[in-house]
């Protein structure tokens, strides 16, 4: 059967479409809006020029935003990311053989639970007064603080929150790509002497580096992204101390009415995970073999 | 031949199909689809049984009706009243939304003006409605009741001036007077022979005296930073001149330079000592509840909150009293902090007259009698405390009927930038992370840039 050669085209239309209409258009407009006044309830728009972008980036919350993104950013890299590829290379050596099901189930289940969920949880184990932490820290006379209500700990405890979830999730992701490591490769390097941890560095990761660039990728724009574990818990208090941009974000459109102070932060938010999605690719050279 | 045909025909009705669910997607108005936007909508049910029926017919009216209040009892006796009203008016329908305090505040906002703007809808005292009735979306009251003077008299007055703007239009009815009084434990203070304190000073001493007891003082959680809004909306009540603060309150005026307001600030630190430990880690509720429980000699409570308590213990003996005064203070001590609560009508509402008619039975004197015994609450309308044996809440209804002024909830009365600010710099406070000077210059900068916002982006 011949195939015209626009049939290649015609399939790829409607999904192209798709992403037109609900991706890329919007970003554009979102763009468009960002230079508007306006709220979800106004009748019409204002021009404001570069307005919105002054006030944003002149924002004493700024550079307290940028900080608890970047910091939730490491922090998940080296405990999500690190420690998650650690308990995957654990999970897929001689350890685990026996219960290995058993335990990535264990580590995942943690990241079905819906997030709201989880926040709500939380807060009453960083309870003050009535909470499970504190409770255990007293029976052993140690000091208590107030974790979600200190605003130098807020951040940390969110954060320390979410690395409990979305490990697991890391973990899955890596075991996949182990799995698919031939078991060749690991024999013969067993055969050459190579210790275990040899074996991960230089075998098992090396021809699962694709995977953990896309883990490395989806962490680091989810730290940016970073909205509903902050609403369920604090809301951006003690004072502004957790605060973050998805949250910021969130709060002018629909706290101030100011859809145009949120598009500036939505476009602020595009841009840096943009950059640092091509910076990682560059970096590792991702797609050429 | 056949086959490809047949293939192809299969392949266009996959295609009309996933076509048709788009369309579907786009078109759908109802609030589940949107939800999916936020996933913190712990508190919101909507109503499944009521499916909406097109009113082009003229038989069935469905009337939209958003409230706030979706925890039990009251959920279930709105419910219950609007189902009643249906009963009566077969031609009436009501499709119900709610959800819980915050989640409200940001939800109404996407609603309101859309297609699916609510006809009937909860909306607090203050710039937080204003805000809408600048863009003309409330629908004025006023010629109602100009014109059915029986119905202005039948409510009260002191309450209803409070949906009242400056220029006279009415825009909202009450649905729960509230107000602010300081509870406190009854056997506590008869325990340790503590007297109610009438001044500043002497709330101090009995604070004193409990802490000296190891009793918690005043129980307060400050995790929802309105908490705290409502301490220094009293205080700058009790310290800023009316006229000074008055002119501050409007987004278009706001300046925030009267030392009142830093004393205002002062006095709260003053108690801070005083209060549940790390109140920005605990929840106002537990703050309740804490006192509920008799862990606690006091709690600066609403009115409103006096179902909650017997609920959560029935056996609580308490007493109230209103915040003491502070000898020398240059405002007003008049002031009762705390507004009625109440509905307002959409001015995009194609039922005008059926929704005002709804209102004016829903939130009269046969329900109100029903509420307030059934769940706590009184109405505006007059005469609603006949058979009501609750001493507590006829006690508290004196308070509001007997006070010669009512003041505005802080983050409800201010415009919402500066109402951030002061609720973030207040939370710093409570934390000792900040000076009341330098929360006042915080709250000096954002009331100079309101002075811009508000009103631009709209078609005024």
């Amino acid at each position: 059967m011949r195939t015209k050669k626009t049939t290649p085209y015609l399939y790829m239309l409607p999904g192209v479409f798709m992403v037109l209409v609900f991706v890329y258009i919007p970003v554009i407009f979102n763009f468009v809006y960002s230079f508007f006044r306006l709220s979800s309830y106004s009748a019409g728009k204002t021009f404001v020029g570069f307005d919105n972008y002054r006030r944003f980036f002149s924002d004493d919350i700024f550079p307290i935003m940028l900080k608890n993104n970047f910091l939730y950013c490491i922090i998940s890299l080296i405990v999500q990311v690190g420690f998650g590829t650690i308990v995957a290379l654990l999970l897929e050596s001689k350890l685990a053989v026996k219960f290995k099901n058993v335990y990535r189930n264990i580590y995942y289940l943690p990241a079905l639970i819906s997030i709201t969920a989880v926040g709500l949880m939380f807060t009453f184990i960083y309870e003050p007064n009535m909470g499970f932490i504190n409770s255990v820290l007293k029976v052993f006379d140690l000091p208590t603080r107030s974790w979600l209500g200190d605003s130098k700990l807020a951040i940390y405890c969110i954060i320390a929150m979410s690395q409990w979830q979305f490990t697991g999730y890391i973990t899955l992701l890596m075991v996949v790509a182990f799995q698919n490591i031939s078991t060749d490769y690991i024999e013969a390097a067993e055969i050459d002497g190579a210790g275990p941890i040899r074996r991960a560095l230089n075998i098992q990761l090396p021809l699962a580096k694709e995977q953990l660039l896309v883990c490395i990728i989806i962490t680091v724009i989810g730290a940016f992204k970073l909205y509903t574990e902050v609403y369920a818990t604090t809301s951006g208090g003690p004072g502004n101390s957790s605060q973050v941009l998805g949250l910021y974000l969130y709060q002018q459109a629909f706290l101030h009415d100011d859809l145009g102070m949120a598009a500036v932060a939505g476009v602020f938010i595009f841009a840096i995970t943009v950059v640092l999605s091509i910076i990682q690719i560059k970096i590792t050279g991702s797609g050429k073999d | 031949m056949k086959k490809s045909y047949l293939r192809r025909a299969l392949v266009f009705i996959l295609a009309g199909t996933m076509a048709l669910s788009l369309m579907g997607c786009g078109g759908e108005k109802e609030s589940p689809s949107r939800d999916t936007s936020k996933e913190a909508t712990s508190g919101e049910k909507t109503s499944n049984e009521e499916t909406k029926k097109e009113a082009t017919t003229g038989e069935q009216k469905v009337i939209k009706f958003m409230h706030r209040f979706p925890d039990e009892p009251y959920n279930s006796f709105i419910e219950g009243k609007l189902h009643e009203y249906e009963a009566s008016h077969p031609d009436i329908k009501f499709k119900i939304t709610s959800a819980q305090n915050q989640e409200y505040k940001e939800k109404i906002k996407v609603v309101v003006g859309g297609e699916d703007t609510p006809d009937i809808f909860f909306s607090w005292v203050g710039d937080f409605t204003y805000r809408f009735i600048r863009e003309n979306l409330i629908l004025d009251l006023t010629p109602y009741f100009e014109a059915d003077p029986e119905w202005k008299d039948s409510l009260i007055e002191s309450q209803m001036k409070q949906y009242t703007t400056e220029d006279g239009m009415i825009y909202g009815v009450p649905f729960r007077l509230d107000c602010k009084l300081f509870f406190y434990n009854a056997d506590i203070f008869e325990q340790n022979d503590l007297k109610v304190p009438t001044t500043f000073d002497e709330l101090i001493d009995v604070c004193e005296k409990l802490k000296a007891a190891g009793i918690t003082p005043i129980s307060f959680g400050n995790m929802e930073p309105w908490s705290a809004s409502h301490y220094i909306g009293t205080l700058n009540q009790i310290c800023v001149p009316d006229d000074v603060r008055e002119k501050d309150y409007k987004p278009t005026s706001g300046e925030f330079t009267h030392p009142g307001y830093v004393e205002a600030l002062e006095y709260y630190q003053k108690l801070l000592p005083y209060m549940t430990e790390n109140p920005n880690g605990v929840k106002p509720d537990m703050g309740r509840t804490t006192f509920a429980m008799g862990n606690a000699g006091m709690y600066y409570a609403e009115l409103i909150e006096i179902p909650y308590i017997k609920m959560e213990n029935p056996d609580m003996k308490f007493g109230m009293f209103k915040f003491p005064e502070i000898v020398g203070a240059e405002g007003n001590q008049d002031i009762l902090t705390g507004v009625p609560e109440g509905f307002v009508v959409s001015s995009k509402t194609k039922y005008p007259d059926e929704c005002v008619e709804f209102l004016k039975w829903f939130l009269g004197k046969e329900v109100g009698t029903e509420q307030c015994q059934e769940i706590g609450w009184f109405n505006a309308a007059k005469g609603t405390t006949e058979g009501l044996t609750d001493q507590a809440l006829l006690d508290g209804y004196n308070v509001i009927m007997e006070s010669k002024a009512m003041g505005a909830w802080l983050d409800n009365a201010l415009y919402s930038t500066v109402v951030d600010e002061y609720l973030t710099a207040v939370s710093d406070l409570t934390n000792g992370d900040i000076t009341p000077k330098k929360v006042m210059a915080r709250i000096q900068k954002k009331a100079v840039e309101a002075q811009t916002l508000v009103g631009a982006g709209s078609t005024k």
